[in-house]
């Protein structure tokens, strides 16, 4: 970050261990009318910030105190909600249906698209037409990818068992076998990966050749490249990939939902194999009007999400390598 | 050892006889070089087969007649009856095993598996045939390769379910009318934010900044049940698109820290000669840096029509009465129904998906570099 280069910049305060506060403000005229200018360029923010994140987030975790349905005022009634939440059985599926999705899934996809990347980074004629064809499926809106999977994934006349039939393999029930649901939701995503492919493929594009000349020249082969070289070098994204990834997997939401049909009594279907965290918690605000215990559980998520963001980010510190 | 070797150089260095290694060399590295492209171009087009073959097969369900779509097994082209003129009629051809031998006959109806022909040269008479008699099936259609267009109008023009009284025309706009006050919203709003963060140098400025960048991390449920209420209840904006434009006009992180990071990179000497000459923060801010960021504000557009598109939990949440849902809320009531029309259902997904490709296809640049921008490492 950039030094202000104001006087009140000079004067450094320093306390034990090492903590920094920021330089003490000298208020001058000058500072005040910046104050001022600055406030109302963020006011949009600011407003913003206060109505749709700070007061929401405050009353939620009132809210998760509380039985509130709603209609009438919150009841307080303190950690009940969390007491119930650990002898919900259907909190546990839904915890480990996700966990499922953020330890398999978001791994897997990231591997995958990492291969891809390399693909598409082949001197290969007729290259830019083959990453618009491995990008495209992603643009494709998520309820409209989802119906297209249920429709390929069809048991009896889709077109996934119908060719696996072809070659004599006896197809899945897919999203009507709980063995199989999840997995199919995961071929799903890995089909929008797209995204996550152009990151890794500009990823690759800025290794120094230099570098890869280099251990071409001291005799390594392609994999010891790719392993020594190119994995390292863009092992930033792939924590930063990693988090998003597994940030928005906790979330997974609509795949889930448009799967049950709209129907609220499928949701989560078959034999709560598709009960995702964000389904569960959906079905507990808007469908049982448990408001307080939903706030229970979004906080909750808030805090998982919190305990992997830190967990991977100081795990990483070993594997990340930062270049310049 | 070196002419079995692909060209490398340090066996170049140990070859024996110069001349004649290095031309052997360069034969063999040719065809290792062939195989490798092969083999490379084998492998890309295998992968490529699983992202296309979903995407040709949505496009090729939109163009099935309805007899076709549960053909089994499958056919990859859509095909369609073929059918004749008879008297001021369109029939469908069928071959029909008669006691004279196999004839072409148009079917007119079928009543418990008893079908009634007529004979296309002789338009008068009327013959009734099974069409199954045990295993064995005496009328067959008669096929041909054939693009149903007519599935676009008709999957436009139905609602998602019978008797909603909207159509898919009305979702369509919808979710048109919600995308483009979302854009507004959000360019409106996101750019002077992101401008004080980038170069109004003021105190409490960076806590700020790293209090946006926090709220990235938080899950959207945390504030979700108070935000629904908050507009549903106390201001009483449910079923109505309001939700889910407001909020766009109140900045957001993520475009916040695209823009701030873009503003960063226009040379500060431009804005401070500006100041210098009296410029206020304001002009300096429409005057100098919008005109300049082009760009990003192209890349900010294209991502926030894709979001509002694409976004399904927003309208599930705010709507209800099916002459305010959008494309995606439509599509998934429509799936939802006991019998599901696939070749229509595809056929409003090609629809739904359309814009987006279009979009792709003009601004490709704006898409990658907005991908890397908002994807890659800080």
């Amino acid at each position: 970050m950039e030094n202000l280069n104001s006087p009140q910049n000079d004067g450094e305060r320093k306390l034990p261990f090492g903590i920094k506060l920021p330089p003490k403000v000298v208020w001058t005229r000058r500072t005040k009318s910046d104050l001022r200018t600055g406030i109302l360029f963020l006011l949009p923010w600011l407003i913003g910030f206060v109505t749709f994140t700070l007061y929401p987030m405050i009353v939620s975790f009132y809210y998760s105190f509380t039985i509130y349905h709603a209609k009438r005022m919150p009841e307080w009634v303190g950690l009940q909600n969390y007491k119930d939440l650990l002898t919900d059985e259907k909190f546990w599926q839904s915890l480990s249906n996700t966990m499922y999705m953020v330890v398999i899934a978001v791994p897997l996809g990231l591997f995958a698209s990492f291969l891809c990347a390399v693909l598409l980074n082949l001197k290969v004629r007729g290259q830019s037409f083959y990453r618009v064809i491995y990008f495209l499926p992603s643009i494709v809106p998520t309820v409209a990818g989802t119906i297209l999977f249920i429709w390929l994934l069809n048991p009896q006349v889709g077109l996934v068992n119908t060719m696996l039939a072809r070659i004599g393999i006896d197809g899945p029930n897919w999203m009507a076998d709980p063995q199989w649901a999840k997995p199919a939701l995961i071929l799903l995503g890995m089909w929008g990966m797209g995204g996550t492919i152009i990151i890794y493929l500009s990823g690759l594009q800025d290794v120094p050749v230099s570098l890869i000349e280099a251990a071409e020249l001291d005799g390594a082969n392609w994999f010891q490249r790719l392993w020594y070289i190119t994995i390292p070098m863009v092992s930033p994204i792939t924590l930063f990939n990693l988090i998003t990834g597994m940030i928005g997997m906790f979330q997974y939401f609509a795949q889930a939902y448009v799967i049950s049909g709209g129907d609220k009594d499928h949701l989560g279907q078959p034999l709560g194999s598709t009960l995702f965290y964000s389904v569960y918690l959906y079905q507990n605000a808007f469908q049982y009007l448990k408001m307080g215990y939903a706030s229970a559980m979004a906080w909750i998520l808030f805090i998982i999400i919190l305990i992997f963001t830190l967990l991977l980010l100081k795990v990483s510190d070993r594997f990340t390598y930062y270049a310049g | 050892m070196a002419s079995n070797t692909p060209a490398s150089p340090l066996n170049r260095n140990m070859a024996s006889d110069p001349e004649t290694d290095r031309r052997s060399e360069k034969a063999s590295s040719r065809i290792a070089q062939f195989f490798q492209s092969i083999f490379s171009h084998g492998m890309i087009v295998f992968v490529g087969l699983f992202f296309a073959i979903p995407f040709l097969w949505m496009l090729l369900t939109a163009f099935k007649s309805d007899q076709d779509v549960f053909h089994s097994p499958p056919r990859w082209l859509p095909y369609d009856n073929v059918r004749v003129e008879v008297n001021g009629q369109q029939l469908p051809l069928y071959t029909v095993k008669t006691e004279q031998g196999v004839k072409q006959l148009a079917l007119l109806e079928i009543v418990e598996g008893n079908g009634t022909f007529i004979d296309p040269t002789r338009p008068a008479e009327k013959l009734e045939y099974e069409i199954q008699q045990g295993t064995e099936r005496i009328a067959e259609p008669i096929m041909e390769v054939s693009f149903r267009w007519q599935n676009f109008p008709d999957a436009m023009n139905r609602g998602s379910r019978p008797g909603v009284g909207a159509s898919f025309w009305v979702y369509f706009k919808n979710s048109l009318i919600i995308a483009f006050f979302t854009i507004v919203g959000t360019l409106l709003s996101n750019t002077p934010v992101a401008y004080a963060f980038a170069r109004i140098k003021f105190p409490g400025r960076d806590i700020l900044f790293v209090i946006i960048l926090a709220t990235m991390m938080l899950p959207f449920q945390v504030t979700m049940i108070p935000v629904y209420l908050f507009f549903n209840n106390t201001l009483g904006w449910g079923d109505s698109f309001l939700p889910l434009i407001i909020p766009a006009f109140f900045a957001n992180a993520w475009d916040v820290f695209l823009l701030r990071q873009f503003f960063k990179t226009i040379p500060e000497e431009m804005c401070d000669a500006a100041r210098v000459d009296g410029a206020s923060e304001w002009q300096i801010f429409t005057k100098i840096v919008l005109p300049l960021s082009t760009p990003v504000l192209a890349t900010i557009t294209v991502f926030t029509f894709l979001y509002a598109w694409n976004d399904f939990t927003g309208p599930l949440l705010f709507l209800n009465s099916p002459r305010n849902f959008t494309m995606a809320l439509g599509l998934q009531d429509f799936q939802g129904q006991k019998t599901i029309v696939w070749n229509q259902l595809m056929a409003a997904a090609t629809v739904f998906t359309l814009p987006i490709v279009i979009a792709f296809f003009f601004a490709q640049k704006t898409f990658i570099q907005g991908i890397k921008l908002t994807g890659s490492k800080e």
